[in-house]
């Protein structure tokens, strides 16, 4: 009995020690695949987007009047139009020779970072030319890589302007933070909006209040002889100051009221703003009451119950979020090289590695056999049995392996040594090291003695867990399932051997 | 005793000598970057076909002779190379492109393959994603042993920690410094490393200073009885 429940152990130790180390094949369509999971890599061993942002250096025509103000038309002139109303050409530098300075470079670099946190973007590596003017940043291939590129060089600038006169009301000088909020459309309904909103600083809250007083919807009643009511849809009694993206424009929404022969129609004469970012109308809108709270809610996309339209809503207010949020770029960019390298850290390095680890792990197996003799044995087995298991839940629990990752699992090796050894050398040191008794008191006081020594770790490993960045939180989640490992793993198998081989 | 005074004393001297030694060589010569956080120069090159990083770096020890030099694959086809090193030479560029035609029968000239300029990564900007990690960790840890060990005196405990974990951290600094081992992609994990090691020695010194303490303790109850 004794045999047999060691040798269905053993048995166990080396069916997961297979599938971890070489896999559990099936065929796929006339080849053998692998299905078990491959570990994820971080940035220095995956490879990453390589993003190279040069200083912008093409210039714009822009058409000035006869004062010299500049004309925004939608239609190409010719020479002979331009000079008919009195007009000029002129080509100006996207960034003017005064901005290309090592400051807003700085500046540049820091907002792109800003931008990469905010999109929490796990790892980046950013360096700046202080002579171009060139950033490089480097951060992981990912299915969000893209979304993230596409926002990068976004010089994120916003404005409110009047819509007839284009007059600036207010910039990104006015903006204190932008966030992002979504919740249910209505209170009956099951479809949910995604919101950007939009916090004024005290002078932009002032100024809202300002410009919300001046741009309100006014409303005049006309005869008429149809059965319809417009009303202005930016009224939203659910969400406060809301204003709706898709139907602002269009200002009016039939209502229809049934039973009335004769009724009024309320022409909507209001004086509207248009919210700009990076110089493309995002909307055309009035107010309908004053904002005092210095706060402006923009729906993004409609109100939906599709998860993949949320989903795109959500990715889109959130990178707009991030852009206005992290203030625009001083100079405009844009992107030269825009592709992924592999890292320079190849597998037959990570292999080499693997087999140093093995070896001296090996050295260390064998001074257990001799010193310890059959629980010496025993406790190389199941220690064999834990890194295999080990590097399962690495895979199956998505941990991100970095280098730091790979130190993590270095460490958690060293200290299951030193703790199987404080087992077999309490059961070694005890006067009758065959007695049932003796081997579970050993186990427990090595239990007690190693993990009251271990709670320091364990608390800076928790901790690191919760950090965002990659390669910390790799080590912490790495850590945190090794130890987890040598305690379960001991208790449930190494000790269970142990114990097995003590009865009578 | 007299002996472990002396061995004390010589192991705070060796310390201070480290520390020292360490402190003239970052003032004089600055920490060695990895090459990867160096002012460096790159070329891409298309091979047209799948590559060996192995034969690449037969060509690129030719041709750079002791310069670092990163070989990376470049896109999903892996058909580009990418060579980084600190700095390439109009000669050095087509004595590459040459031998890279030899070998993959490829038609590159230097005057379409570009160096490219990569500006160095601040130090700085290296650590700034720990700094925080490491406060909240370090203060959280600091918070246990203050209550485990509160009976071998708090401020003691908290300071003596403090003291340790930061005096491990300045010597593996020196000693990298004066070593001259690369500031680069194992440098976070060696301080995670000697960071993990000094908790555990420090923990497993205050354990043991604590039942020293109790048994002590335990003594003189028994005597008082």
């Amino acid at each position: 009995m004794k045999k047999i429940k060691i040798i269905t152990m053993i048995v166990l130790i080396i069916l997961v020690t297979m599938v971890s180390f070489f896999g559990v094949y099936t065929q796929v369509q006339n080849r053998m695949e692998n299905q078990v999971r491959d570990y994820a890599l971080d940035m220095d061993l995956g490879g990453a987007r390589y993003i190279r942002l040069s200083v912008n250096t093409e210039s714009t025509d822009v058409i000035k009047d006869a004062n010299g103000n500049e004309v925004e038309t939608d239609e190409e002139m010719t020479d002979e139009q331009l000079a008919q109303n009195g007009y000029t050409k002129e080509s100006v530098p996207n960034n003017s020779a005064e901005s290309l300075t090592v400051e807003n470079y700085e500046k540049a670099k820091e907002i792109i970072s800003k931008r990469l946190e905010g999109q929490v973007v796990g790892e980046y590596e950013i360096s700046l030319d202080n002579e171009t003017g060139d950033i490089l940043v480097q951060i992981p291939e990912n299915e969000y890589t893209d979304n993230f590129v596409s926002n990068i060089n976004t010089v994120g600038k916003f404005e409110m302007i009047d819509s007839e006169t284009k007059e600036v009301l207010m910039d990104n000088g006015d903006i204190r933070s932008v966030n992002l909020m979504y919740g249910a459309s209505s209170s009956t309904s099951t479809s949910t909006t995604v919101y950007l909103n939009i916090e004024f600083n005290k002078t932009g809250s002032e100024k809202l209040e300002n410009i919300s007083n001046t741009y309100v919807e006014a409303t005049e009643d006309t005869n008429t002889t149809e059965n319809t009511n417009t009303t202005d849809n930016t009224t939203n009694t659910e969400t406060e100051n809301v204003t709706d993206n898709t139907s602002t424009d269009e200002n009016t929404t039939a209502n229809t009221t049934s039973g009335e022969t004769n009724s009024t129609e309320e022409e909507t004469t209001a004086k509207e703003i248009t919210l700009r970012i990076d110089d493309t109308d995002i909307m055309t809108t009035s107010f309908d009451e004053p904002i005092g709270n210095g706060r402006l809610q923009l729906s993004i996309g409609s109100a939906t119950t599709d998860a993949d339209t949320l989903q795109d809503n959500l990715t889109q207010a959130s990178a707009m979020a991030t852009v206005l949020d992290s203030g625009n770029l001083p100079i405009q960019y844009d992107i030269a090289t825009n592709e992924y390298i592999y890292s320079d850290i190849t597998s037959t390095h990570i292999m080499y590695v693997a087999i140093a680890v093995g070896i001296i792990l090996l050295i260390g197996l064998i001074i257990y056999i001799i010193r310890y003799r059959v629980n010496g044995l025993l406790s190389a087995i199941a220690f064999i049995g834990l890194i295999s298991l080990y590097l399962l839940v690495i895979r199956y629990t998505n941990v991100s392996v970095s280098i730091q990752g790979i130190v993590g699992i270095i460490v958690t090796i060293l200290l299951n040594y030193i703790f199987i050894n404080k087992i077999l050398s309490k059961i070694k040191k005890s006067e009758d090291s065959k007695k049932l008794e003796t081997v579970k008191e050993a186990i427990k006081e090595s239990y007690k003695e190693f993990f009251i020594k271990l709670v320091p770790i364990c608390i800076s490993i928790i901790a690191f867990c919760f950090i965002s960045w990659t390669t910390i939180s790799s080590f912490g989640m790495v850590m945190f399932w090794g130890v987890a490992l040598i305690a379960l793993y001991n208790y449930l198998i190494t000790a269970t051997m142990l114990k097995v081989k003590a009865e009578k | 005793m007299k002996q472990f005074i002396k061995s004390k004393q010589l192991k705070i001297i060796l310390i201070i000598l480290v520390i020292i030694a360490g402190i003239v060589m970052i003032a004089v010569k600055g920490f060695n970057f990895d090459l990867k956080y160096q002012d460096t120069q790159r070329v891409e090159l298309y091979l047209q076909t799948e590559f060996n990083i192995s034969d690449i770096k037969e060509i690129t020890d030719d041709v750079f002779g002791s310069q670092k030099v990163m070989i990376q694959k470049v896109e999903v086809f892996e058909d580009s190379v990418s060579i980084t090193t600190t700095s390439i030479s109009d000669e050095q560029k087509s004595n590459l492109i040459t031998k890279i035609n030899e070998k993959y029968g490829t038609e590159l000239t230097a005057e379409d393959t570009q160096v490219e300029n990569i500006a160095h990564t601040r130090g700085r900007d290296i650590i700034k994603p720990y700094i925080i990690p490491f406060i909240v960790a370090v203060v959280a840890t600091l918070v246990y042993l203050g209550i485990r060990y509160y009976k071998l005196n708090l401020v003691k405990v908290v300071a003596k920690s403090i003291g340790i974990l930061l005096l491990t951290q300045i010597l593996l600094f020196c000693i990298m410094a004066i070593t001259r081992i690369p500031i680069g992609r194992l440098t976070i994990p060696m301080v995670l490393l000697v960071y993990l090691v000094t908790l555990y020695a420090m923990t497993n010194r205050f354990e043991n200073n604590l039942n020293k303490k109790e048994i002590e303790e335990e003594k003189e109850k028994a005597k008082k009885k």
